[in-house]
């Protein structure tokens, strides 16, 4: 198998190979004659490559939950606790109620029992009306 | 209304560079290494029960908070420190305290932080900011982490300071209230280093220090038989998330402690430091080679480029090299 070296990584990066350019951060670096240097530049190319990998692991769940929302095995709870990249103990943390009830809530048989007050809360939390909380647009009834 | 004549200087950590930018406000000039060091920022632990973002947690530095405790109270600096269980109340304190005019370091969340790189817009609790002034309503920060000054409304600021889940920051604000005139840093220096070298060497417990790398490197080898090639690559991708970005400046902050390292050894006039800091300084960029053979993985779905295996033989070199330098900067007197 080859492997490069480390001076292939240490090439000036192609500002069209960014996927990010929002803001330029503070970087070390060291060489043996130079000693320990900083730098005020933007993230380089491999490093944004696995920041991209969240996002897109991210999309790629949302996308699963969103299926098992349409076959009716989740509720849209679990859509768009996916869709603010929330996990179940940080929703619980927001809606102020254990996680045993949050998860009990993404079964889609409780949700069409839920209070509105609690519906109301869930769509304050996801930042979204309480009309596309229980009827979500790709949906489509 | 009040806007402190505050110098924004952008840090590779927002902790150390908060800590920096606070001390260097009242006069007492720290670099954001020597901050990182004294405070004893270093660390590694991997904790594969604690899942964060879906994947096992890594981390190469310290709990949230202790950068600026640890560094202000060795170099005997007088610090306020609250947190609140009142949104409100902690706004009212930060008024009060900027009216007084003293900026304040602040713990927030950065899913809410509206100025924050979209990039990096998740749910991360543990970002430091600095506040240094307030009018009607707006507040001017200085965040280390952006290029340039920003400000934030009311309501936002209190959302994010009020963010919850792991780490929630609780309104959490801290400044330095007496910072004292002749301060000698060499006594604080080789705190520092001792209390690093005792987490990362000293510590009988395998999921942390430099047993923790090699811990690491034990279960990347099996990754891919037992989590299949795309969960593999996506846990590489969280190790290399945690010592690339969100404010480590490179390596999982091995630069950062060169730098410091470097810096010790003048300060106590001990050149076999000087030694150390070159051997940190290559360690690091052996990590910075880890992350670059190991981003390979991340580019292409679940294709791997690079084996596991070979990675996890990196990680122990450097595991080796960690062990070394520590067990060495555990002698210092």
């Amino acid at each position: 198998m080859e492997h490069s070296t480390v001076e292939e990584s240490d090439r000036l990066p192609d500002e069209s190979e960014l996927l990010y350019t929002y803001n330029r951060e503070v970087f070390y670096h060291f060489d043996k004659e130079k000693g320990f240097t900083q730098k005020i530049e933007y993230q380089n190319p491999n490093n944004q490559v696995i920041i991209k990998q969240s996002w897109d692991a991210a999309e790629q769940r949302l996308e699963e939950v969103k299926q098992l929302v349409i076959i009716g095995k989740l509720s849209p709870i679990a859509y768009y606790m996916e869709k603010i990249l929330m996990e179940v103990p940080m929703l619980a943390a927001y809606m102020e109620i254990p996680k045993w009830r949050v998860k009990r809530h993404m079964k889609s048989k409780i949700f069409k029992k839920l209070k509105p007050e609690l519906l109301a809360k869930y769509a304050a939390v996801f930042e979204i009306p309480v009309g596309q909380l229980t009827n979500p647009d790709f949906l489509n009834k | 209304m009040v806007k402190l004549e505050f110098e924004h200087r952008q840090a590779g950590h927002c902790e150390s560079g908060v800590t920096r930018n606070l001390l260097n406000y009242h006069h007492f000039k720290i670099s954001e290494p020597m901050a990182f060091g004294i405070g004893a920022g270093l660390f590694f632990s991997y904790l594969p029960f604690l899942k964060m973002q879906h994947a096992p947690t890594t981390s190469f530095r310290v709990w949230p908070g202790q950068v600026f405790d640890r560094a202000t109270k060795e170099l005997g600096v007088k610090t306020a420190v609250h947190t609140f269980r009142n949104p409100k109340d902690s706004m009212d304190k930060l008024n009060a305290v900027l009216d007084q005019g003293y900026p304040v370091g602040l713990q927030v969340g950065t899913f809410h932080l509206p100025f924050f790189p979209p990039e990096y817009r998740m749910h991360y609790n543990m970002h430091n900011m600095i506040a240094y002034g307030h009018d009607n309503g707006t507040y001017y920060i200085s965040d280390t982490l952006m290029e340039n000054l920003v400000e934030i409304n009311y309501e936002d600021l209190m959302r994010v300071r009020f963010a919850k889940g792991a780490f929630a920051p609780q309104g959490r604000m801290y400044y330095p209230t007496f910072v004292p005139k002749d301060i000698d840093i060499k006594p604080a220096i080789i705190k520092g280093i001792r209390k690093t070298a005792n987490n990362m060497v000293g510590i009988p417990f395998p999921l942390i220090g430099a047993k923790g790398i090699r811990y690491l490197a034990g279960r990347m080898r099996k990754w891919e038989k037992n989590l299949g090639p795309e969960k593999a690559s996506y846990y590489l991708g969280q190790v290399l998330r945690m010592e690339e970005e969100v404010g480590t400046a490179g390596a999982g902050f091995r630069f950062i402690y060169g730098a410091f390292l470097e810096e010790a050894s003048t300060a106590l006039n001990q050149p076999w430091l000087k030694e150390l800091s070159i051997e940190m300084g290559e360690t690091a960029n052996k990590w910075r080679e880890f992350s670059y053979l190991g981003s390979r993985n991340c580019k292409k779905r679940g294709k791997a480029d690079q084996s596991y295996n070979f990675l996890a033989d990196m990680l122990i070199e450097i595991a080796g090299r960690e062990e070394k330098i520590f067990r060495k900067l555990a002698k210092i007197k």
